[in-house]
């Protein structure tokens, strides 16, 4: 535990030192751009509140993928099931006119079915013809790019838009707003809640953290794999459709182009650094969150591209498992030195 | 004729950087490394070559530049994966992420602007014809006029082919993915095969990511390389590293490529762009298919 | 005679808490055969791994050839001309046995093209010279154990190696390849060889060597002439006390027939039979084993019973009840099953003691789940844990703990009382003391008998005759995929079975 907290603030530091050095190089203020880059995501309870929101497209991706790779299934197309998640929210809040009570639950329900339906696209392709999910997960992410692209420039385009978006949803189906808080922060920690009863108490969950680390194992131990992989790949692809419905329903209310380009493989990355962990994965979603909402601020003072900030996520994931590598080596190095000693007396 | 010989010259040009990355993938493929990194080294090619192009006047310090970047970019990933023995799959993805980040921050840094970067300044690399052939009807439209990169892909097609079955280093090479704890008791460090296979799959990745940028087109976008890496990957799957194999699948691609343009007379453009993506499934279809019936269970 | 390698004070530490070598000093003669010999764990291989290069030592020092040497790969060993064949065969099954020689060391021609021709010639006249059979163009997946090792031995001297580290060679091979090693191994010490020949077997120690050391739990007993000592009293230096090789089994009713194979037959994608009409009946209170060299079938065997495999015709019955085609779970109702890979098959080691414990169980036994078998009982699954470590006296730190961080006795402790504790009344056991030290063979033998005593039925599968022969009540021996024979173990001998593990039959002529 303590060795995780320190792997990952090292990786966090290292990083930003990085961030630092590349500004220095440029001719930027570092503490200065850091200092701007953090009041803005973190400076008043709007800018939490915003932080907030901003995170749940990439805390519920992110547990998508750590549920994924932590139980076996290379699912890597997150990017895919959180645009069709996004499509037929959208598509629901376009057509049904029902009071929000009713309304709101049955979008939710179509991200998620829409995230499933994606996902369990390519664990049939597995289940029938034996075709690795890692590969058609990220063909089925640049199909539902174009897919998605083409149902909003066509078939539910807003004729009075410039550009490819669909007209805006029902009104009873936008997530409501306490003050400056969207609500769609309390579904995001319901669903990190939930994923993390199934996946640490839950019979299923046994099963699939222990298939995920020794299949041959849970195979022998009478764990039906199939069965657990379509339970996996379903649940997984609904948690990342969840996340692009409810950028839709919190957010710009239509489904715009480009709109979950910003996530597009930031679950991925979430869940390496987290090392598929439950809580981890939560709080580096918000730390990413505020990164990202951050950048924005810091481009705006300071003048640094918020592009940056991508590369300092980038070089966090790379510090972070690098480290966790070399923790491990460090470890067990320090044990045998500490058995020599031992032999010695 | 006119429309056969337009597929025809559109699958080459399409089939040639994946053809490129594939070759390097393969190379780490026989060495035994699951490597992920074709898309970020390629973008980093591209990336780089407009840089080398725009900045000297030259393409062939473009060529230079996306070979130097792509090495480093292979760098990373030997410290990482070899000296360090980071998850090679985890290696890969944050080396995919960082060139994507990198090439994007400094597209808006050097540039200017953001999504895409064209100039006259661009120097592409020139397009050859071949004496003789080229004034043969039909053949010489089809087997001369290409880009410089599309002939050396040829030639190192032969060559890495020649390289994994004929010498030495591809037995050793080939040894390092069956057994590297053999090939390390036989006094060859498995891990120096390995660093090799990576630093020719770097320069070759590079030189597909400086073909996206000055041959294909003579731009630089935001995510140019578009799953392309990922495409050599499958292909490298698809036929077990052989590279013979993989220059017909990449042709199959850049033909799916071609067909696509083709189709957008009927199609939207939107469907006609997922082809080479259906086309990956479809391929991974048809060798699931062919492999039950080899294998059981 | 010249002392060609002395090591010094080798200490050799495995984290967390294993004192692998402890103050090692032993020296070898040029041109000798020196055997070290020890129990399972006593450190032999690690003390020859650490000379060789393989893994590096904590202290301690090296004198080779009158100078200080430490080694720090293998190639360099090989370099100046010390190599190893390992228990396990490494060599590429896809490469022939040129290009398995010649790998590090290739003839190259032009731009690195290698040069066949030569390197053929070049292997040929080495087999020739040391009169080995074998055929330079055979694909190695192809060729027998015996010929494998062959070509690891080729291998070294190809290199021009003059020491040569042998680590359990026989292990692989039947009794009748043996002599033929034996004589390869006597031709190579006359040529000026020295050899250092790793073993636990005291009739082969004592028929090859000229001298042996013999080590015990990582120290080092003492260094004797062959000529001056005995089988006993290298026993007893083994072992630290008086070895009474006491009968284990009593005898005991034997009951109804419990697992009945019938017939099974199982050809595989490349069209191949691996188990071709196998037959085996195994009653309860009956121990029955099975012998074979290994890859004659063993391992479709257990894949076929477990349900990883599908047999091609043949049934399977426990109980009366048919588990041809049963779902794994439903076979684990009916069958216990201990795996000879415990990193791979018997357990998770990077999940918890506990996790490891509970699996099966959680799915057969109601009491470990709550709500209709949705969540865990956490509380009914660590007090199970510590019914398992009391019961078969677990040394753990806590049920939390890591399963890698067990010793590998531990380890097996573990995962037997959790197949034995299922209750099912048919238990297959794949090499049950793989890798274990003598303590615990001796507790997992035990146990077995324990579960033959209380009406069980087992049937037990190992590559290991003496263990075959001490327990179990009858032996079957598979030869390419067959049972070529079924014996009474008390009616049988050693060398009729060994016959029967090469020949497929009775009576062979001895070959040599």
């Amino acid at each position: 535990m303590r060795q995780k907290l320190i792997n990952g603030l090292v990786g966090i530091f290292v990083a930003m030192l990085l961030g630092a050095g590349v500004m220095v190089m440029q001719g930027y203020q570092p503490i200065e751009t850091y200092l701007a880059l953090f009041n803005y995501s973190l400076g008043n309870w709007y800018s939490i509140a915003t932080t907030l929101r901003n995170s749940v497209p990439l805390v519920l991706t992110g547990l998508s993928a750590s549920v994924a790779f932590a139980s076996g299934p290379v699912n890597l197309g997150q990017p895919g099931q959180l645009l069709m998640g996004a499509l037929l929210a959208t598509v629901g809040g376009l057509y049904l006119d029902l009071p929000p009570a009713m309304l709101l639950p049955i979008l939710i329900f179509l991200a998620l079915l829409g995230g499933a339906l994606w996902s369990g696209v390519a664990a049939l392709l597995r289940y029938w013809f034996n075709m690795s999910e890692f590969i058609t997960t990220l063909m089925l992410n640049m199909i539902a790019d174009f897919f998605t692209y083409w149902a909003i420039s066509y078939w539910f385009f807003d004729k009075a838009a410039y550009s490819p978006m669909t007209p805006p949803i029902n009104q009873n189906g936008w997530m409501p707003e306490w003050g400056d808080f969207n609500t769609s922060v309390i579904i995001m920690f319901i669903a990190v809640l939930v994923v993390w009863f199934i996946f640490t108490r839950s019979l299923a969950g046994y099963e699939w953290r222990i298939s995920g680390q020794n299949n041959l194992f849970a195979r022998l131990g009478g764990v039906e794999i199939d069965r657990n992989y379509m339970w996996v790949m379903l649940l997984t692809g609904a948690l990342a459709g969840l996340a692009g419905g409810l950028v839709v329903l919190a957010g710009p209310h239509r489904f715009i182009k480009d709109i979950g380009a910003n996530y597009a493989w930031d679950g991925v990355m979430i869940a390496m650094v987290a090392n598929n962990g439950i809580v981890a994965t939560l709080l580096y979603g918000l730390f990413f969150a505020i990164l990202q909402t951050g950048a924005l601020g810091m481009e705006l003072i300071t003048a640094v591209p918020s592009e940056l900030i991508m590369v300092i996520q980038a070089v966090i994931v790379l510090v972070v498992v690098a480290g966790r590598g070399y923790l491990e080596i460090l470890a067990s190095k320090l044990a045998e030195r500490r058995k020599m000693r031992e032999r010695a007396i | 004729m006119k429309i056969a010989i337009g597929l025809i010259n559109g699958m080459i040009t399409a089939a040639t950087p994946i053809l490129l990355a594939a070759l390097g993938g393969t190379l780490t493929f026989y060495a035994g490394i699951f490597n992920i990194a074709m898309e970020g080294m390629m973008l980093a090619g591209a990336f780089f070559a407009v840089i080398g192009s725009y900045f000297f006047n030259s393409w062939l310090m473009g060529i230079l530049f996306a070979v130097l970047a792509s090495l480093v970019m292979a760098v990373i990933f030997i410290l990482f994966s070899v000296v360090l023995k980071t998850d090679e799959f985890v290696t890969g993805i944050g080396l995919n992420l960082f060139a994507l980040g990198a090439t994007t921050y400094f597209l808006r840094q050097i540039f200017k602007v953001k999504g895409a970067f064209s100039g006259p300044g661009i120097v592409s690399v020139p397009n050859i014809e071949i004496p003789l052939i080229k004034d043969i009807p039909l053949v010489g439209e089809i087997l001369s006029g290409h880009n410089l990169i599309v002939y050396l892909t040829l030639i190192i097609t032969i060559w890495v082919a020649y390289l994994v079955f004929k010498t030495r280093f591809g037995l050793r090479l080939r040894a390092a993915g069956y057994n590297p704890t053999c090939l390390d008791t036989s006094g060859v460090p498995a891990d120096r095969v390995r660093i090799w296979s990576l630093i020719i799959c770097g320069a070759l990745c590079g030189l597909a990511g400086a073909y996206l940028s000055l041959g294909y087109v003579t731009l630089f976008s935001e995510n140019m390389s578009a799953g392309r890496g990922w495409i050599s990957l499958a292909a490298v799957i698809l036929v077990n590293g052989n590279p013979w194999g993989i220059a017909l699948i990449s042709l199959l691609f850049g033909f799916s490529d071609g067909l696509g343009l083709f189709l957008q007379r009927v199609l939207p453009s939107q469907f006609t762009s997922m082809v080479p993506y259906v086309a990956t499934l479809i391929a991974l279809f048809v060798y699931s298919i062919r492999r039950k019936e080899t294998v059981l269970s | 005679m010249n002392t060609i390698i002395e090591m010094q004070g080798i200490v050799k530490v495995f984290p967390p808490n294993v004192v692998a070598l402890n103050d090692v000093s032993v020296d070898f003669r040029e041109g000798e055969i020196h055997a070290i010999v020890g129990e399972n764990g006593a450190g032999k291989s690690t003390l020859m791994k650490i000379l060789y290069g393989m893994q590096p030592a904590n202290s301690g020092r090296i004198r080779y050839r009158g100078q200080d040497a430490i080694f720090h790969d293998p190639g360099e060993a090989i370099a100046n001309g010390i190599g190893m064949v390992h228990q396990e065969i490494i060599l590429i099954p896809e490469y022939t046995v040129w290009q398995n020689v010649v790998l590090g060391v290739e003839p190259v021609g032009l731009f690195g093209r290698i040069d066949e021709k030569e390197a053929r010639r070049r292997v040929q006249a080495r087999i020739q010279e040391f009169n080995f059979n074998l055929a330079v163009d055979a694909e190695v997946g192809d060729i027998s154990v015996a010929a494998r090792q062959k070509v690891e031995i080729l291998k070294l001297l190809y290199r021009d190696v003059s020491v040569l580290i042998m680590d359990e060679p026989t292990a692989v091979l039947t009794p009748q390849e043996i002599p033929q090693l034996f004589n390869e191994l006597r031709r190579l010490r006359d040529n000026g060889h020295t050899i250092l020949f790793i073993s636990h077997r005291l009739d082969e120690v004592m028929e090859l060597s000229d001298r042996i050391t013999v080590l015990r739990r990582g120290r080092k007993i003492g260094t004797v002439d062959t000529a001056d000592t005995s089988k006993e009293q290298l026993a007893q230096m083994m072992v630290g006390r008086e070895v009474i090789f006491s009968p284990l089994r009593q005898e005991q009713q034997i009951g109804d027939v419990v697992a009945d194979i019938q017939g099974i037959t199982y050809i595989d994608a490349m069209k191949r039979e691996r188990l071709k009409d196998i037959s085996i009946r195994v009653r309860a209170s009956e121990i029955v084993g099975v012998a074979g060299v290994e890859g004659n079938g063993q391992f479709e065997l257990v894949n076929v019973l477990m349900g990883l495999l599908k047999p091609t015709s043949g049934e399977f019955f426990v109980c009366g009840e048919r588990l041809t085609h049963a779902s794994i779970l439903d076979r684990r109702k009916k069958i216990a099953f201990v795996s000879q890979d415990r990193a791979s098959m018997g357990a998770c080691l990077s999940a918890s003691i506990m996790e490891n414990v509970l699996m099966t169980h959680h799915r057969l036994n109601k009491r470990f789940s709550k709500f209709g078998g949705l969540v865990l009982d956490y509380a009914q699954a660590n007090r199970f844990t510590e019914e398992v470590r009391q019961k078969l006296d677990v040394q753990m730190d806590s049920r939390q703990a890591v399963f890698r961080s067990l010793s590998g006795g531990n380890q097996q402790k573990v995962i037997l009382g959790r197949e034995l504790s299922l209750g099912a009344p048919f238990i297959l056991l794949d090499q049950p003391t793989r890798g274990l030290d003598v303590g615990s063979i001796e507790y997992v033998h035990q146990q077995i008998l324990r579960m033959r005593a209380e009406s069980y039925a087992l049937l037990m599968l190992s590559s290991d005759l003496d263990e075959l022969f001490r327990i179990s009540d009858r032996i079957v021996v598979l030869h390419r995929g067959r049972i070529v024979a079924d014996l009474i173990t008390a009616e049988t001998s050693i060398t009729e079975v060994g016959y029967f593990m090469l020949e497929g039959k009775p009576n062979a002529t001895k070959i040599d």
